[in-house]
């Protein structure tokens, strides 16, 4: 093939790469821009079906808010979240970064093993969070029935508010490691040999082989895996809703599940789309910052 | 075991299905020569959550189908799936059903809002339904819930579900030399005298505390709401109201399972069933599951009516009932179905086919044969459940089908919470209840 | 080299075995009979009545419809994902980063603030308890997934492979296909199985979208919770069930996991 001239090519490539990402935005935009301003604008009213004259009622846009503004439920539930978040998402990238390292080894057996990690991922939300019910619950628990056989009795851990949260985070890393694992496990699997091989004759070990050459090709994937468990940390839902109901008295309640209640149990349309504005507004932000945070890795 | 069981059952119900097509008769309709079925044509869509008598219908729709030429698509998806849909259904007048279940905790919202028909119209048009269906014949227990604010009944109850107490270790409580307990006093004594007999706790409950506090809040003298449905002036913070969730949340911590907080209703039962606990005060329909055949205390349970407090007794009455959409194109259809499944005739085959015993007709309920199969361990339930629904009907329970219900009844949840938890005092956690509860009021227009 | 392999794995079966503890006590509780899986005692009677009573009723269908709707909707995530995280992590204009910030957000919204718009407008569409409706909701839900996670990917495999078959005339297209994807397989392989997985594994937006006609597993699972006692031996084995085809999916594809293109690959 004949080198190709340098202008004219830059333009090409920007029409190419133009070309690939077109489809995704535009299937992105029709699905998700209509709803997204059916939730902007109902936040603005009072909305709730009960009552058909609310539907367009803007005579108080901003109510809703000054409303959420306002109450302490509310702020508990952004806290209890954080709390959730936090602990989450940390352990969750650490116990997969854990693994994909144990794993990432050239071990056939190893192979067949990751399969088997998979597992809590994979089965249906609403099964894990059954078996941690059971798991919670002292009367028939093997875990409870096997601390107190021996001599380390506890009490229930999720009727009591000081580990109610952390039980739910337990269960929590339980169900989602494997996503983490799974990425970076990937991850590790392209860091190319050569640098490696070249580390481990010039006498790194194993610490300073990860640090400095597995890392930072790492790193990108680092922070999706983070970022992601961090979104859909918010939307938490199967545990909360099988373990606490968000008790007891609202120590596991976090915003989604305020949301949750507020929208569907009592039919406060308007007010839950406010809430639900307010929450990806928070986490849009927390986003850009995390992402900032990781970012040269992601930008080139 | 369980296959040929339901093989038996088909055979009765096939039987009885020779005399019971001679009973669909539809009054004006009568089929003409030549055999054109009344409703050819068309489609009902009908959909109930999975209890037992939606369940039993199944067996009976082809009847209705030969005899009427309509088709049926009839649906029993759970509880919670049920009521999540049905609820966005009906607020988005979705014409996708014909003939729904009213669910009691929403009949307050789906009536009140105007989302199911009034069926006034369909009973007191003789064209439409002969004198002898009876409609006086439903406990009026049972059709408060669905009255709407003009006191015209929106569905026909196909269950009363009345509150009751019971233990599923009487024998423990009678080798303590004492019976089952009427008043709250008498309570008290009896937990006392039985706890951790046998290794285990002696009461449960279920954590659903705006339904199973409420008798002990309005025994003690206290109340939800200040005169509902016409003042919807919460009152959960009344000295009465203090003293009831103290003596409540009390029993709950000294005499109830680690964890208890925790125990849902299918769970409580089951902890009953297996006689892992020993009294509760709970749903009879599940109550009376403790002398089934798959129960291990079927032996030893017994039942009793709810315990009084020092101002009286106050069960729970609750009641599903069928009713159609506004946003149906079958009404007159729809009807039809209605009335059908809810006849004397109907029920009373299902009451000796199938056992099925909270109905709500009270020409069934009065007969002999119901009495007669309604005793457990020698303890007539039948009069106990007559008894339930008799106070039921007095009209304490109004708090619990205002529209705005829902909300408060999270309040006294977390409040209950709160206390068992030691994360509140009472008087604290019923301030906050109250407080709570007159914000969300507010929020929902009420005024006050 | 081997010995530390050894250990590696021997530590691998024991976390693998503790991890699973949970899952393995849902197997045994599938085989018991319904009534005694809340009592205490270890020894039972095994039965299959769990298994092949889940073969009557929807949760057959459901299976179905859940293998359709998350296998379409993985497909056309990646087919209109994966150029466009490639075009992201490659493209050197300005708005790169907002735009990636803005695919991110369609996946920040929580379920229920989707929920009401979603089941409007899909009323009105007809997609109203269908597959297609379903494979649509997950495929822009995971479009953000698939973009942010290949362009992650392909973040790490160098340019400088691609650059010099660009100056050799091929096109940018062309060298996609033929360089970068294959050396990014094993993120390809990964995402496809977390694509996969969380559109099974959906249950908010089945349970609005579909009745009867498209029911999907999870929520044919919480069916079985009936008002008088939950039907524990069921939902045991549907677990079970439903969590085996994207174990064997996982199992299959797990050849693309490791990175065997890598070695001997790049010369600089």
């Amino acid at each position: 093939m004949a080198p190709r001239p340098a202008v004219g090519w830059a333009a090409q490539q920007r029409r190419a790469f133009r070309f690939g990402l077109l489809p995704a935005l535009i299937v992105l935009a029709v699905v998700t821009l209509g709803p997204a301003a059916y939730l902007l604008v109902t936040s603005l009213t009072p909305l709730t079906p009960v009552n058909p004259d609310t539907a367009f009622d803007f005579s108080d846009p901003l109510g809703n808010y000054r409303q959420i503004i306002a109450t302490d439920e509310f702020w508990d539930s952004v806290w209890v979240q954080i709390e959730l978040s936090v602990v989450t998402v940390v352990t969750q990238v650490l116990v997969g970064l854990g693994l994909a390292l144990l794993l990432d080894r050239p071990s056939r057996f190893l192979e067949a093993l990751r399969t088997g990690f998979l597992v809590p991922m994979v089965l249906p939300p609403i099964v894990v969070a059954i078996i941690w019910k059971i798991i919670y619950t002292p009367d028939i628990s093997p875990l409870h029935q096997l601390l107190a056989w021996l001599g380390l009795p506890i009490h229930s851990l999720i009727t009591d508010a000081r580990t109610a949260i952390w039980a739910i985070a337990a269960a929590d890393t339980w169900e989602w490691f494997p996503f983490t694992m799974l990425m970076l496990l990937a991850a590790l699997q392209m860091v190319p040999k050569e640098p490696q091989e070249a580390a481990r004759i010039d006498g790194a070990n194993a610490t300073q082989l990860f640090w400095h050459v597995r890392l930072p090709y790492i790193r990108p994937t680092l922070v999706v895996a983070a970022l992601f468990r961090l979104i859909d940390s918010i939307k938490a839902f199967p545990l909360i809703y099988v373990l606490t109901d968000g008790g007891p008295g609202g120590a596991t309640e976090v915003t989604n599940y305020y949301a949750f209640q507020q929208t569907f149990n009592f039919s406060y349309w308007g007010y839950g789309s406010a809430v639900a504005t307010l929450m990806v507004a928070g986490v849009f932000i927390l986003s850009l910052v995390v992402n900032r945070m990781g970012g040269e890795a992601i930008d080139d | 075991m369980k296959v040929s069981t339901r093989r038996i059952r088909r055979r009765q119900v096939l039987a009885s299905a020779a005399s019971g097509a001679a009973l669909l008769t539809l009054p004006g309709r009568a089929p003409a020569q030549g055999g054109a079925k009344p409703l050819s044509g068309v489609t009902l869509n009908v959909s109930c959550w999975s209890s037992s008598y939606p369940k039993f219908l199944a067996d009976y729709i082809p009847e209705f189908e030969q005899a009427t030429g309509a088709k049926v698509n009839y649906e029993t998806p759970s509880f919670p799936i049920y009521n999540q849909r049905m609820d966005i259904e009906l607020s988005t007048k979705s014409d996708a059903h014909d003939v729904i279940n009213v669910t009691f905790i929403f009949s307050g919202r789906w009536v009140g809002a105007g989302w199911v028909v009034p069926l006034s119209d369909f009973i007191d048009d003789t064209k439409k339904t002969p004198a002898d269906w009876n409609a006086g014949d439903f406990l009026p227990g049972a059709t408060a819930a669905f009255k709407d604010r003009q006191g015209r009944l929106c569905a026909i109850p196909w269950i009363a579900d009345v509150h009751m107490a019971g233990a599923s270790r009487y024998d423990l409580i009678q080798q303590a030399g004492l019976k089952l307990p009427d008043t709250f006093d008498e309570l008290t004594t009896v937990l006392k005298a039985v706890n951790r007999k046998d290794g285990i706790p002696a009461i449960v409950v279920e954590n659903h505390y705006g339904w199973s506090f409420i008798p002990f809040l309005q025994g003690f003298g206290g109340n939800v709401f200040r005169n509902p449905p016409t003042d919807l002036m919460p009152v959960l913070d009344t000295p009465e109201a203090i003293e009831a969730a103290e003596y409540f949340c009390n029993v709950l911590r000294d005499y109830g399972p680690d964890g208890i907080l925790s125990y849902t209703y299918d769970q409580v039962l089951e902890t009953l069933k297996q006689g892992r606990a020993n009294y509760s005060s709970s749903n009879e329909t599940f109550l009376v599951q403790m002398a089934q055949k798959d129960s291990k205390v079927a032996s030893t349970c017994s039942l009793s009516l709810t315990p009084a407090g020092p101002k009286g007794r106050f069960p729970n009455v609750a009641a599903h009932g069928w009713g159609i959409p506004v946003g149906s194109r079958n009404k007159a259809a729809a009807w039809e179905f209605i009335k059908w499944s809810m006849s004397e005739e109907l029920l009373l085959r299902m009451f000796n086919d199938h056992g099925y015993s909270s109905v709500t007709r009270r020409s069934i309920i009065q007969r002999p044969e119901f009495r007669q199969k309604m005793q457990v361990n020698g303890v007539n339930v039948a009069q106990l459940y007559l008894d339930t629904l008799e106070l039921g009907a007095k009209g304490y329970t109004a708090y619990r089908t205002v529209p705005p219900y829902p909300p408060v009844d999270h309040e006294i949840d977390v409040a209950i919470q709160n206390i068992v938890s030691r994360q509140k005092t009472a008087k604290e956690a019923m301030a906050q209840a109250q407080q709570n509860a007159l914000m969300q009021l507010k929020r929902a227009g009420v005024k006050l | 080299m081997i010995r530390r392999r050894g250990i590696a794995e021997g530590f691998g079966v024991l976390i693998l075995g503790v991890v699973l503890l949970p899952a393995l006590w849902l197997l045994q509780m599938s085989f018991r009979h319904n009534d005694d899986i809340m009592s205490a005692s270890w020894r039972f009677v095994p039965t299959l009545e769990n298994y092949t009573s889940l073969w009557n009723g929807q949760f057959p269908g459901s299976f179905v419809h859940s293998l359709l709707a998350s296998g379409f909707s993985t497909a056309f995530s990646l087919l209109l994902g994966v150029p466009a995280a490639y075009a992201l992590a490659r493209a050197q204009f300005r708005g790169a980063r907002q735009i990636g910030l803005w695919i991110l957000a369609t996946r920040m919204a929580p379920p229920i603030a989707f929920t009401i718009p979603f089941f409007l407008a899909f009323t009105w569409a007809g997609l109203m308890d269908t597959v297609t409706g379903l494979a649509l909701i997950y495929v822009t839900f995971n479009l953000a997934l698939v973009i942010w996670s290949m362009r992650g990917f392909f973040a790490a495999v160098p340019r400088s492979l691609e650059e010099a078959a660009w100056i050799d005339g091929c096109g940018v297209w062309s060298a996609f296909l033929r360089i970068a994807l294959p050396l990014a397989a094993p993120g390809l392989a990964a995402t496809g199985i977390l694509c996969f997985i969380l559109s099974w594994n959906d249950f908010f937006f089945a349970l609005i979208l579909t009745r009867t006609r498209a029911m999907t597993a999870p929520v044919a699972i919480v069916n079985f919770m009936q008002y008088a006692g939950w039907e524990w031996g069921k939902i045991a084995a549907a677990g079970v069930l439903v969590m085996l085809p994207v174990l064997v999916f996982t199992f299959l594809v797990r050849a693309y996991l490791v990175s065997g293109l890598m070695a001997g690959g790049v010369k600089e």
